[in-house]
């Protein structure tokens, strides 16, 4: 690329964040619905929710179908133990209905680690839940998250989860130099979570770092218990996890580095990698060693892409529908490395608006394009489905809502984004040197040829 | 072959001896009051209940003696409210409509599937090529909950209004909007005279009942209220089916094709219908039933309102159930002549075929029954599925030494005596998707076949045979079919596929864990945390 190209003004246009007035289908749940989905995504993780009887049930359809058309496992969905409030409760109160729920539960659940979740009902009667959740302190490991739907979404109810951990239950610990946690990855709501979080966890065991990614993992209290021994967090999202990366730093003196999303293909995750050896001492020769044959693996590798590439999508522009971390990744790898050209960008987490300029420099930094894709935040589906007619893009990457109209587009469709009802995603996934690869046979899996 | 077609005759004849409960007695009428704002619970209208384990023939004597406890749990789990099970689910499918959550914005996130679960049904299979659904939430926060968010619905609502221009708006209220007190109706009464849309509100927060069954009783109410028309001509040739999500695109098909064979048209509410199949529902000639529980307060209100006479009992599940379906409404419609012919043409195609099946099962039985004999299968859902699917394992040759029901209430005690008579007396475990109890008693009835849905948690891991007690009506493919002569053939063959391979849930009980400790999988009582006696 030459170095005098002119760039213009990227043409942003937001939704309303916060709590938006009136929004057709967005694109996560409530508070109670992120604490429930970092819950359920640790193995031996238990919720018990402390709301109506419909809190759980709406998390089965909601957080596990759409995240993946994933199936709850032996402690969520209509699995949750929930005390069901009515409205007796509500005249008398549910805190004696809640210490039954959660000594039984411990009678009962073969779980590891407990999590009581305080729904709206609880909230606007005033129990407390702190009180009677402290008489168990001493039975199993558990904590309280006050998750009221009304105080925000699934990523707020994530922070929410660590806020709790963070002052109900993690100790000090001794640090140690090549230990990391991993945040800014929702379960669910990031549909490719276990299988991002295992990649990024593969990837940097083989520069000798220790990643803690929690979710996903067996022995779920040894790796709670070790969250503040980490050396550092590493937040892989523009904005989601930041908000908990500070408590930690502040409780425990651990310091964070964030990314704008999961590295995705070579560029990214070799950036990855130098950014992370420049906080944490890493073997000069070890790590360029692995940059060098992991990039001549995956280039030669898609390498047999060139033809399908070049001949039916060559400089083809797309569009993406995502959350933020996706949305900045996918976007990058396509314009940085593929040569595609990025037509559209649509944000659909909502992400708060202070983050909001870094996220579009995050997408617009490039340096191979001179101009800027449009990029929209928006989280209101009917105004989605609406910006994405007449465009120039033939490939779209997006949630399984816009698979529902792709005549009318006339555009192909990869689900990358939450709600994924009509994709399964078990451990797929975009992370590391893999992504590029991973992503481009996405892109033509049963419509590539013949040429 | 012969022999087992004489069985459903002598049994067809039984049935039309039944006293089908088709009259509204003072009791059952009291309960439809349409001037007010919503439906008693099920508690209230039906003495309901969702926690009982023991006999048949117990249970029916609790509800006739009036003495149905619906007691707490010490150990509840999230069986679904009435909100979130069936209508967040659901009611965004209805076309021309728009829904209104008024909420925050978890309340809505289990509508995230509406675009899709119609979506893959072939144009060619009757789906309309272009189509839109929607629906929005008013994402109530923090200040909403202090200040109040009657302002919010009323934008909410005109930006609907504006946004869709939906002949119909539904506004699902929830546990918030109960709580702090919104008065849903008066922002209803201020915006209605300016906008073109019907709103019709409808009372399903989730703290009102126990029994989410009473979600149902509360949308019906809504739509009674608002969108059903005074009649302007009787449609004497039209059947109004409600049908929900357990019921498949299939099943519509099946019972379109029967009822189109003796001149009659089917209007199927609520689910992907029009707006205006709602307003015609005082104009049919009858109410007929798939799911009964579903059904009730639909059926006795258009009785009540309108005339439009309906029965409950039985569903078209089954040979011989089906053929009692078409005659009630053949009764209605003046069709008892060509229903006749329309039952001896069908038996000649799907009978031989039921009684293939029928010969596999004894086989199998041999090979594989617990008792050497007889397949024994641990099945329904709810009510409704407990006194017709009963019926229907008679015909396939198998047995239910136990089932399931949702929820029990008095709605159909004469049916499931019935059921007591004909099959005899069997196991009853009354939850709403408690899957610790549903796990307990799949283990200790350990039937050859549990019927299980996503509902019941870990009961599937088991070293037997399991499939699915129904598809979700997105499925459009043949074997997913229930309903009619068709559907009683492919559940038949649905049932005997699943004996044949059993290594996947095998291998899961023998892999992963399960979410309960094993005393209390051990001890007897699969109601161990049931507050009895209160």
């Amino acid at each position: 690329m030459t170095e005098n190209k002119t760039k213009k003004e990227p043409n942003v246009l937001t939704d309303e964040p916060g709590s938006p007035k009136i929004v057709e289908a967005p694109r996560y749940g409530c508070a109670l619905s992120g604490a429930y989905e970092a819950t359920v995504g640790l193995y031996g993780g238990i919720p018990l929710l402390h709301s109506g009887s419909g809190c759980g049930m709406s998390q089965l359809f909601g957080a596990n179908y759409g995240g993946g058309q994933n199936a709850p496992g032996d402690y969520g969905g209509s699995s949750t133990p929930c005390s069901c409030l009515v409205e007796e409760h509500v005249i008398f109160g549910g805190e004696d209905k809640l210490r039954k729920l959660i000594d039984s539960t411990i009678q009962i659940s073969t779980a590891e680690f407990f999590v009581v979740i305080s729904g709206c009902v609880p909230s606007l009667i005033g129990d407390d839940v702190d009180n009677i959740v402290s008489e168990f302190k001493d039975k199993a490991p558990i904590i309280h998250v006050n998750a009221p739907g009304f105080k925000g979404n699934s990523f707020d109810g994530y922070e929410l989860f660590f806020e709790a951990l963070a002052t109900q239950y993690l100790k000090p610990k001794r640090k140690r130099k090549r230990l990391v946690n991993i945040l800014g990855i929702v379960p669910f709501q990031h549909i490719f979570w276990k299988g991002e979080l295992r990649s990024i966890k593969e990837l940097l065991a083989k520069v000798g770092i220790e990643a803690n990614v929690l979710f996903g993992e067996f022995d779920t209290v040894e790796k709670i218990d070790k969250i503040p021994a980490a050396a550092y967090n590493i937040v892989l999202s523009p904005w989601v996890g930041h908000k908990t990366a500070k408590l930690l730093e502040e409780k425990f003196k651990t310091h964070f580095i964030s990314f704008p999303g999961v590295p995705l293909g070579p560029i990214q995750t070799t950036k990855f990698l130098r950014k992370i050896a420049e906080i944490i001492d890493i073997n000069q020769d070890k790590l360029n060693d692995l940059i060098t044959s992991e990039e001549r693996r995956v280039y030669r590798q898609l390498e047999f892409a060139g033809d399908i590439l070049q001949f039916d999508v060559p400089n083809v522009y797309f569009g993406v529908v995502a959350d933020s971390n996706t949305a900045v990744s996918v976007t990058r790898y396509l314009t940085d490395e593929v040569g595609q050209l990025p037509d559209i960008v649509i944000i659909t987490d909502n992400p708060p608006e202070e983050f909001r300029k870094d996220i579009v420099e995050a997408i617009t930094s490039t340096d191979e394009i001179a101009f800027t894709p449009d990029i929209i935040f928006e989280n209101d589906s009917f105004l989605i489905k609406n910006l994405l007619q007449n465009r120039p893009f033939l490939n779209l990457y997006a949630s399984s809502l816009e698979s529902t109209y792709l005549d009318e587009l006339g555009s192909t469709h990869v689900t990358i984004s939450f709600p994924s009802f009509n994709r399964l995603v078990l451990g797929g996934n975009y992370a590391g040197y893999d992504g590029g690869l991973n992503l481009i046979e996405s892109l033509f899996y049963d419509k590539a040829g013949p040429l | 072959m012969q022999c087992n077609y004489e069985l459903f005759i002598r049994n067809g004849e039984k049935m039309t001896n039944i006293n089908v409960n088709n009259e509204l007695t003072e009791d059952d009428d009291k309960f439809v009051d349409l001037s007010k704002n919503t439906c008693p619970t099920r508690e209230q209208r039906a003495n309901g209940i969702n926690v009982f384990f023991g006999k048949a023939t117990e249970l029916l004597e609790h509800a006739k003696t009036g003495d149905l406890k619906c007691t707490d749990r010490k150990f509840s789990q999230s069986g679904g409210c009435l909100l979130n099970f069936y209508l967040s689910v659901r009611i965004g499918t209805i076309r021309n409509a728009a829904v209104i959550f008024n909420g925050p914005v978890g309340c809505s996130t289990s509508a995230l599937g509406y675009r899709e679960v119609f979506g893959h049904i072939p144009v060619e299979l009757g789906r309309p090529e272009n189509y839109e659904l929607k629906w929005v939430t008013t994402n109530l926060n923090s200040d909403d909950v202090v200040f109040g968010a009657k302002e919010k619905l009323r934008e909410a609502i005109l930006k609907t209004d504006a946004r869709y221009s939906p002949e119909a708006i539904f506004i699902l209220t929830t546990c918030v909007t109960g709580i702090i007190g919104e008065d849903i109706e008066s922002v209803v009464r201020e915006v209605q005279g300016d906008i073109k849309s019907i709103l019709v509100p409808i009372h399903c927060e989730g703290v009102r009942s126990r029994i989410m069954q009473t979600g149902y009783d509360a949308f019906w109410h809504g739509v009674l209220k608002y969108l059903v028309q005074e009649p302007k001509e009787k449609q004497e040739d039209l059947v109004n089916v409600a049908s929900m999500l357990s019921y498949t695109w299939q099943d519509r098909i099946e019972i379109k094709r029967l009822l189109g064979k003796i001149g009659l048209r089917v209007n199927f509410v609520p689910e992907f219908s029009t707006v205006e199949q709602f307003k015609q529902l005082g104009e049919a000639a009858v109410t007929a039933p798939i799911c009964p529980t579903y059904t009730d307060y639909l059926s006795r209100s258009l009785k009540k309102e309108y005339d439009v006479p309906f029965f409950l009992y039985p569903s078209p599940i089954g040979i011989k159930n089906t053929d009692e379906w078409l005659r009630q409404i053949a009764k209605y419609t003046g069709k008892e002549e060509e229903v006749e012919i329309l039952i001896e043409e069908e038996h000649k195609k799907w009978v031989p075929k039921l009684n293939e099946i029928r010969e596999e099962f004894k086989k199998l039985g041999k090979l594989i029954a617990k008792d050497g004999k007889t397949i024994d299968v641990l099945g329904s859902l709810g009510q409704g599925r407990l006194v017709t699917q009963l019926p229907y394992f008679d015909e396939l040759g198998i047995k239910s030494t136990a089932a399931m029901a949702q929820d029990f209430d008095t709605l159909l005690v004469e049916e499931l005596e019935d059921v007591v008579n004909t099959i005899g007396d069997f196991d009853v475990m009354v939850n709403t998707f408690q899957a610790a109890e549903q796990t307990h008693i799949a283990k200790h009835e350990n039937p050859d076949i549990t019927l299980t849905c996503p509902f019941q948690g870990g009961a599937w891991k088991r070293d037997g045979g399991v499939t699915r007690i129904h598809a979700m009506r997105g499925d459009a493919l043949p074997w997913s079919a229930q309903s009619g002569y068709s559907g009683a053939i492919a559940f038949g063959h649905f049932l005997l596929q699943s004996i044949q391979n059993i290594s996947f849930q095998k291998t899961f009980a023998e892999k992963t864990t399960t979410g309960y400790k094993d005393w209390f999988l051990e001890q007897p009582d699969p109601l161990y945390y049931a507050e009895k006696g209160k």
